[in-house]
C-alpha cells in the first residue's frame, strides 16, 4: 500500500546552520536563520511557489518560526525525530544512556501523565522491555513539540535507522512503525544514510515504509554506490523521498532535477538558504519534474 | 598479500559510550569482521545492548570476556585512562587492538602501550580518522607530489562549540582525560600535521582554562628542522561551530593550499603535476562516495574496515600505535610548554 506524499518538501538544513559547501556559508546560515522572521521569509517564498510541506527537527528557532508563520496551518509538517544532534551533544558529557535519561527526567508532570495515558493503548502489548518503553516515551516526547501543527508523516532520524540496521534489530523500526501509525494515525517514514544496505534488509524483515535517502547525479551520500541505489529505487517498489538532490549545493537546480525526472521518486526534499533561492529552486523543480 | 575473503576477525568491543555504539555498527557492517563480545564496566548497559539487538554476549569483566570468548581482536572505545589497563588484559591473548584516540591520557601510558605491542606479533591501530577521509588523503597526496614545492609556513586551527560552562564527566577531569581541548579536540589536527609534515623540532605553547579544570583553548608554535614553521590554534568554547571545523593553510614556494573539512583550495604560481597555474578547488562532494557504509562521521567506517583488513592480511594499518605515540609526544610538548612557559624540544620527550 502506498500513501500520498507531497511532491515537494522544503528541508531545514540551512535553518539549522548546516552547509556542505563550507564554513562561511554555515556561519552565514547560523546568523541569518537565528532570527525567526528570516526562516519565515524563506518558508513564505516556498509557499508562494506552491510548496505545502516542510520537514525539520524540533530546533528551537525553527519551532518559533513555524509558530509565527501565518501559512503554517496550510503546511504539512514532517518531523524528523529524535533530534539526534541534541542527544549527541549531551552524550559527550553524560554518556548515551545519561543523555536519554536526562531528557526523560525533563518531562513535566503533565507530559508524564499524558505519556502514561498513551501507554494504555494497544501499543503497550508490544513493549515488554524497559528500553523500548523508554524509546517510546522519547518518541512521544519529541512529537509533543509538533502536536500544534498539522503533521503529514513522521521520519525516524537517519542515525537511528542506521543503528537499527547495523545492529540487525527490526524491533526498533517495527515499534516506530506501530506507534506512528496506530497512536498518531500518521505515516511512519525512515531517513537513512545507507539506503543500499537498508532497503534489502527491510525487504527481508517485511517492513515497508517510505524511505528518505540521498539521490543526486554526483552520488553524494549514496551508499554503497550511486548505481546500487538507483537500481533499488527502480526495482524495490518502496516509496522514495529524495534528499540531497542538489548534492549539498554542488549542483544548480537546472543541473540537479533532470537526474530525478523519470525515476521512481514520490517526493523531493530540498533545503534552500534564501528567498531568491527558494523561488528559483522550486520553480525549476516544478518545471522539470512536472509537479 | 590481500585479505582472505572467507575468514572473519572475531572482534570484541570494549566501551559502550557514544563512540562504542558507533563502533558496534561499524563492526557489524564491515566485511571480514564478526562482533563476538561486548564489554563495559557499567553493568546496566547489558540491558541496553540486548534490547538494542546486539547479539554478542555482554561482560563487565574484561578478563572474563577474554578468557571465555577468546576474540582475535578488540576495539577499545574506552576513555583514554582505561586504554593501557584494558590493553594489558587483552594482550594476555595477543589480540590485535584498535584504540580510540588519543592513544592514552599520558605520555607514559602511551609509551607503555607501544612497548607492550613491540614484542608481540599484533596489529595495532589508533583512531585518528582524518587519515581515512578522502579530502585529507587527497591533500596528503598533493603534498607528497611536491605540487607546492618547499613549504614555508603552516597555519592550522580547529574550533567547536561545546563547552560554555563547567561540565561533568571524565572528558573534563584532568586526571582521566590527560587534558582538555588540546588532547581531545586538537589531537586530530595534530595527527594531520604529523602525517603531513612529521614531528617538529620544538614547541612553544599556551593553553587557557576558561570554564573547565582542563584547557578550553590553546595555541602552539611549532618549529621544524627544515625551517618550516607552523601554528596550531584550538578552542572548544567558540560560538558558531555546530560541528568541529578544521582548517590548514600552507604557504609554500609554489603558492598556497587551504584545506578545510569541505574543500582544498590551491593557488599555484606555476602549473605542477597536471594542476594549472592560479586557482584550483577540489570539493569533498566532487570526490564521490568513498565508503560502502556511513555512520557517525566520515572516515569512521573506513577506519574500522582498515583495521579488520589489516588483522587479516597482517600489514600495518593507516594509523598504528607508533603514530598514535608520535601524536602523544606532540601533545605532551604542548602541555609541558604551556605549564613551564618556555620552548620544549621534542627530543626531550620520548
Amino acid at each position: 500500500m502506498s500513501v500520498p506524499l507531497p511532491k515537494l518538501i522544503i528541508g531545514a538544513n540551512a535553518f539549522e546552520g548546516v552547509s556542505y559547501i563550507g564554513r562561511a556559508q554555515a556561519a552565514q546560515f547560523q546568523e541569518h536563520f537565528s532570527k525567526a522572521e528570516n526562516v519565515r521569509a524563506v518558508l513564505d517564498a516556498a509557499y508562494n511557489t506552491g510548496v505545502r510541506a516542510f520537514t525539520c527537527s524540533n530546533t528551537p528557532s525553527v519551532m518559533e518560526a513555524l509558530q509565527g508563520f501565518s501559512r503554517t496551518p496550510e503546511m504539512s509538517i514532517f518531523p524528523v525525530i529524535p533530534n539526534a544532534y541534541e542527544y549527541a551533544q549531551e552524550a559527550s558529557e553524560k554518556g548515551v544512556l545519561g543523555a536519554v535519561m536526562s531528557k526523560a527526567k525533563g518531562f513535566s508532570l503533565y507530559q508524564k501523565v499524558k505519556l502514561g495515558m498513551r501507554a494504555l493503548t494497544k501499543i503497550k502489548s508490544v513493549l515488554t522491555k524497559d528500553v523500548m518503553d523508554l524509546l517510546l516515551e522519547l518518541l512521544n516526547f519529541e512529537l509533543m513539540s509538533f502536536e500544534k501543527f498539522k503533521m503529514g508523516g513522521v521520519l525516524l532520524h537517519g542515525q537511528v535507522t542506521d543503528l537499527a540496521l547495523s545492529s540487525h534489530n527490526p524491533d526498533i523500526l517495527a515499534i516506530f512503525q506501530d506507534v506512528i501509525r496506530d497512536q498518531y494515525g500518521l505515516e511512519p517514514m525512515l531517513a537513512t544514510h545507507n539506503f543500499g544496505s537498508l532497503l534489502p534488509q527491510l525487504m527481508a524483515w517485511k517492513i515497508k515504509m517510505p524511505i528518505m535517502t540521498a539521490m543526486n547525479s554526483k552520488g553524494f551520500m549514496m551508499k554503497p554506490s550511486r548505481e546500487e541505489c538507483e537500481k533499488l529505487v527502480a526495482e524495490s517498489g518502496y516509496q522514495i523521498l529524495a534528499k540531497k538532490v542538489l548534492a549539498g549545493g554542488r549542483l544548480s537546480p537546472e543541473e540537479a532535477f533532470p537526474y530525478l525526472a523519470g525515476k521512481k521518486i514520490e517526493s523531493v526534499v530540498v533545503g534552500v538558504g534564501s528567498v531568491p533561492e527558494a523561488y528559483h529552486t522550486f520553480t525549476v523543480a516544478k518545471s522539470i519534474l512536472k509537479f | 598479500m590481500s585479505a582472505d575473503n572467507t575468514k572473519k576477525v572475531r572482534v570484541a568491543l570494549i566501551g559502550l559510550g557514544k563512540l562504542g555504539i558507533l563502533h558496534s555498527a561499524v563492526i557489524n557492517m564491515a566485511r571480514g569482521a564478526e562482533l563476538v563480545a561486548l564489554a563495559d564496566v557499567n553493568k546496566q548497559l547489558e540491558t541496553y545492548v540486548k534490547q538494542a539487538g546486539l547479539k554478542a554476549p555482554f561482560y563487565s569483566d574484561v578478563d572474563k570476556m577474554v578468557a571465555e570468548v577468546a576474540p582475535d581482536a578488540a576495539v577499545l572505545a574506552t576513555p583514554p585512562f582505561a586504554n593501557l589497563p584494558v590493553a594489558r588484559q587483552c594482550l594476555v591473548r595477543n589480540m590485535d587492538l584498535f584504540v580510540e584516540k588519543p592513544l592514552a591520557h599520558t605520555l607514559a601510558a602511551a609509551k607503555a602501550l607501544v612497548e607492550l605491542a613491540a614484542s608481540r606479533p599484533i596489529v595495532t591501530a589508533t583512531g585518528y580518522l582524518f587519515a581515512h577521509m578522502a579530502l585529507f588523503k587527497r591533500a596528503k597526496a598533493l603534498l607528497d607530489e611536491a605540487v607546492l614545492g618547499r613549504i614555508h609556513r603552516v597555519r592550522s586551527a580547529v574550533y567547536t562549540s561545546e563547552v560554555f560552562a563547567k561540565k561533568k564527566g571524565w572528558i573534563y577531569d584532568p586526571e582521566k582525560a590527560g587534558g582538555g581541548a588540546v588532547i581531545n579536540i586538537a589531537s586530530h589536527l595534530l595527527y594531520v600535521l604529523y602525517w603531513y609534515f612529521g614531528l617538529p623540532e620544538s614547541v612553544m605553547a599556551r593553553t587557557k582554562h576558561i570554564y573547565s579544570d582542563v584547557d578550553d583553548a590553546g595555541t602552539a608554535f611549532l618549529s621544524y628542522q627544515d625551517g618550516m614553521q607552523a601554528t596550531m590554534d584550538v578552542s572548544w568554547s567558540l560560538p558558531g561551530y555546530r560541528l568541529p571545523y578544521t582548517e590548514i593553510a600552507v604557504e609554500a614556494e609554489n603558492g598556497m593550499m587551504t584545506l578545510t573539512n569541505d574543500a582544498i583550495k590551491l593557488f599555484l604560481y606555476k602549473a605542477a603535476k597536471g594542476l594549472p597555474k592560479d586557482w584550483t578547488t577540489i570539493h569533498k562532494i566532487d570526490l564521490g562516495s568513498t565508503s560502502r557504509f556511513e555512520i557517525g562521521a566520515e572516515g569512521l567506517f573506513e577506519e574500522g574496515q582498515d583495521f579488520f583488513d589489516r588483522c587479516l592480511d597482517r600489514r600495518s594499518p593507516a594509523v598504528s600505535w607508533r603514530d598514535g605515540y608520535a601524536v602523544q609526544r606532540l601533545i605532551e610538548a604542548i602541555y609541558r610548554s604551556a605549564a613551564g612557559g618556555g620552548t620544549v624540544s621534542l627530543g626531550d620527550i620520548a
